[in-house]
């Protein structure tokens, strides 16, 4: 008996084990929910390359959360979507929206391939935010649906190449979400304090010299900017900041590595090198509270950085509240670009029955092109101090509210110099699909420059060594 | 074979739950492991062969081999300084000195507390302990008279909070280890030591370590696995470049961060080769000690 017991137990437990294994059946109802949805399938195929508000008569949305997976701080975008799905109770009456934070598109892309891997199609988000290199991954592995007809009618409606970093191969793989400039935030409490023209910053060589009479006239106790001990100085300096407006190129038009010789690239991280070696860079990790005091006890008098920069100062400098002020990027000379906009997008995931594909396209063509709804959302984002972005329409940008003075700015309106700052934008670094690992290769050896371990000529050298060895060569697509 | 099976198939049955879930969970990925090992893959899409190209990146990668130094820093290290202090925590928790049973218990459990906190909670407590412009390790060593030590924006010092915060977290876990392994000791052994007329460091250097020994290679063996799996407290306290991050990290990196698997599953493969090596050297140390 006592035999039987124990075979019986071990049997269990084998049973139970394997059942562990085994996976859950769960998704079995949601996929039947999902097939059933078919209504919005038929949506699908009712408004592909229409390019305007699709068409929602007679189709209800079946019940059920559509997810989108973000990062920033999407629980405000949230709002608004929500808002959306309010008001239009009649197509989906019980749908929910819900907007997962993620750290960043390294963390989407992580979460969407290893779900994708899995096979659990069912738990793959219904959008995701993207950045270029994640949309040409994930596009190659047909994870993301092509918008190319439903976008193309409205490519006049939207800022010039708002769908550029998402086209691969003449197919547009994402909705534009924003196009956002680099511009030069500065403090002219402090440019008036000591005297400094601030319009001498139009000049890569004059945003130098600002720095160098700032640190003489106030006894080094303001820094002309910052520089990151981490990978955020490649980041926001390099990547998206100086290297594009220096026309600095990583790979040539073939692919192969070029950063060791590129007269751009000693020019971009030259300058960096140069305000380093002079004391004009206070050294500090961005976006951590020390940074924050040293601003509000104006210490740090510029950030030549992108326009999202506006929310955490927003947010995190109240102190200084009407002393900044808004300007282009400086150029360097012979080049005469401002520095390179960076653009974000929304992808709909490929997920076989994706029943809310054509209700994310409606809530997104809401978000881009309602004037009254999207100004609506942004008052409400100013009075929480939460961030939000210009829009992507032509029609929306001309109209007065994004013209409006910002107190913030001291009067300035910073929309509307946003929108002014995309005028003279020079072109990205090429994407490849190869930039993850290039940039944990470059960012490694700015670290041990910034660490003071080497100079800059050696850490320009070793990037362009360390590239040929682990890369090589490129697919350089765009 | 069957007769056998059938004759013990209440003991196979028994132990068939482990080997289901180690074949699933740990031989085939580690199979699985080894062939994307030997291609270009990206997450998503289909595995390209490459053969040993990844093997051949690794060997001129700088990253990798600046990351595998510092792995080899931690647990040389961590081997030291956790064993010594566990044991030296141990032996002053049984000691004779420490009377009150309700004291022992305190100092047990206060001891262990650091073991219980969540890694990551303490590796942002350490990042702030440490940081150069505002952190209370600065400050203490400005009022010492010190200059402002650049923990973690330097190649040179970023290592240190690493160990420092790796110390901390696994002493308590060693230590519980050794103090049951020194409650194991006959107090005979000690009390005639005592009338043959030997000292406090003489019986802890021919009673207690000798005793201990099978405890301390299990330590050894342990900490060699676990300094080689480190991860979280590097993670969380970064410093310039690869300069203090751990070879798993750097696979984690190369893996999700950069979404290169088939290099990182190279990575992978090399740490599952290195910890075979040292644990057949530390087995057959022991082995020819006459110890196993």
């Amino acid at each position: 008996m006592k035999k039987k017991i124990a075979i019986l137990l071990a049997a269990t437990l084998t049973a139970t084990s394997l059942a562990a294994c085994s996976g859950s059946n769960d998704n079995a109802p949601a996929a039947t929910t999902a097939s059933a949805g078919g209504q919005g399938g038929a949506a699908d195929q009712g408004n592909a390359g229409g390019g305007e508000q699709p068409a929602a008569s007679g189709t209800v949305y079946p019940a059920g959360t559509l997810t989108v997976y973000a990062m920033g701080n999407p629980q405000y975008r949230q709002q608004y979507f929500e808002t959306w799905l309010e008001n239009h109770r009649d197509i989906a009456p019980d749908v929910k929206i819900e907007f997962v934070q993620t750290e960043g598109t390294a963390d989407i892309r992580e979460k969407i391939t290893m779900t994708a891997l899995s096979g659990a199609t069912d738990d793959l988000p219904d959008a995701a935010m993207l950045d270029p290199v994640t949309i040409m991954d994930l596009a190659k592995a047909g994870l993301l649906k092509d918008e190319t007809e439903y976008l193309t009618p409205l490519l006049d409606k939207m800022v010039d190449n708002a769908t550029k970093d998402a086209t691969i191969d003449g197919k547009i793989y994402a909705l534009p979400d924003s196009v956002r400039p680099q511009v030069l935030f500065y403090n002219k409490e402090i440019f008036d304090r000591y005297e400094i023209d601030p319009e001498m910053m139009s000049t890569m060589e004059g945003y130098i010299e600002a720095g160098r009479q700032l640190k003489e006239k106030s006894n080094g106790e303001v820094y002309l900017s910052y520089i990151d001990p981490t990978s955020k100085t490649w980041r926001y300096w390099g990547r998206r900041g100086l290297m594009p407006s220096a026309g600095a190129k990583i790979w040539d038009d073939n692919g192969e590595v070029v950063i060791g010789n590129d007269e751009g690239t000693k020019k971009a991280l030259g300058a960096i090198d140069t305000m380093n070696n002079e004391g004009l860079l206070m050294k500090t990790t961005i976006m951590e509270p020390a940074l924050y005091d040293a601003i509000n006890n104006q210490k740090v008098a510029t950030f030549l950085i992108g326009a999202f920069w506006d929310e955490f100062m927003r947010q995190n400098c109240e102190a200084t509240k009407g002393q900044w002020r808004v300007m282009s990027a400086p150029e360097f000379e012979g080049v005469g670009k401002a520095g390179a906009p960076v653009s974000q997008y929304m992808g709909i995931i490929e997920k076989g029955d994706n029943p809310y594909s054509e209700l994310f396209r409606m809530m997104w063509y809401d978000f881009t092109f309602d004037i009254e709804a999207k100004e609506e959302w942004v008052n409400s984002m100013e009075a929480q101090n939460a961030p939000y972005s210009n829009p992507v329409s032509i029609e929306m940008l001309e109209d007065p509210f994004w013209k409006e003075p910002s107190e913030y700015y001291g009067g300035m309106s910073f929309r509307e110099m946003e929108g002014k700052c995309l005028s003279n934008g020079a072109d990205n670094l090429a994407v490849t699909p190869q930039d993850a690992e290039a940039d944990e290769i470059i960012s490694a050896e700015l670290e041990k420059y910034v660490a003071g371990n080497q100079s800059m000529e050696d850490a320009i050298a070793n990037m362009d060594k360390n590239l040929k060895a682990k890369i090589g060569k490129a697919d350089v697509i765009q | 074979m069957l007769r056998t099976l059938k004759k013990y198939k209440a003991p196979y049955l028994f132990i068939l739950p482990f080997f289901i879930l180690f074949f699933v969970f740990q031989l085939i990925p580690t199979i699985w492991t080894v062939y994307i090992s030997l291609t270009d893959w990206k997450g998503i899409g289909s595995p390209e062969f490459c053969g040993f190209g990844n093997y051949q990146k690794m060997a001129v990668d700088d990253m990798f081999w600046e990351s595998l130094g510092n792995t080899v820093v931690y647990w040389i290290s961590g081997l030291i300084l956790i064993i010594c202090c566990a044991l030296l925590i141990a032996c002053l928790l049984n000691s004779r000195y420490l009377r009150k049973d309700s004291a022992r218990a305190f100092f047990k459990t206060a001891t262990f507390l650091p073991n219980i906190c969540a890694a990551i909670a303490m590796g942002l407590i350490f990042r702030m302990l440490f940081d150069e412009n505002v952190g209370l390790v600065n400050e203490v060593v400005s009022l010492a008279g010190g200059p402002k030590v650049p923990w973690l924006t330097s190649t040179t010092f970023s290592k240190i909070p690493v160990i420092i915060l790796n110390v901390w977290r696994y002493t308590p876990w060693f230590t519980m280890i050794l103090l049951s392994g020194l409650l194991n000791i006959s107090k005979d052994y000690y009390e005639a030591a005592t009338v043959d007329g030997a000292n406090a460091a003489q019986q802890f250097w021919f009673i207690t370590l000798p005793s201990l020994k099978n405890i301390l290679f299990f330590c050894s063996v342990t900490l060699t696995v676990d300094m080689w799996k480190l991860f979280n407290e590097s993670y969380i306290l970064p410093g310039p470049g690869t300069s203090n991050s751990s070879l798993f990290q750097y696979m984690y990196e190369s893996g999700f961060n950069v979404f290169n698997m088939g290099y990182a599953s190279a990575i992978g493969v090399v740490l599952i080769l290195i910890l075979m090596v040292i644990s057949v050297i530390q087995f057959a140390v022991r082995r020819r000690q006459g110890e196993l």
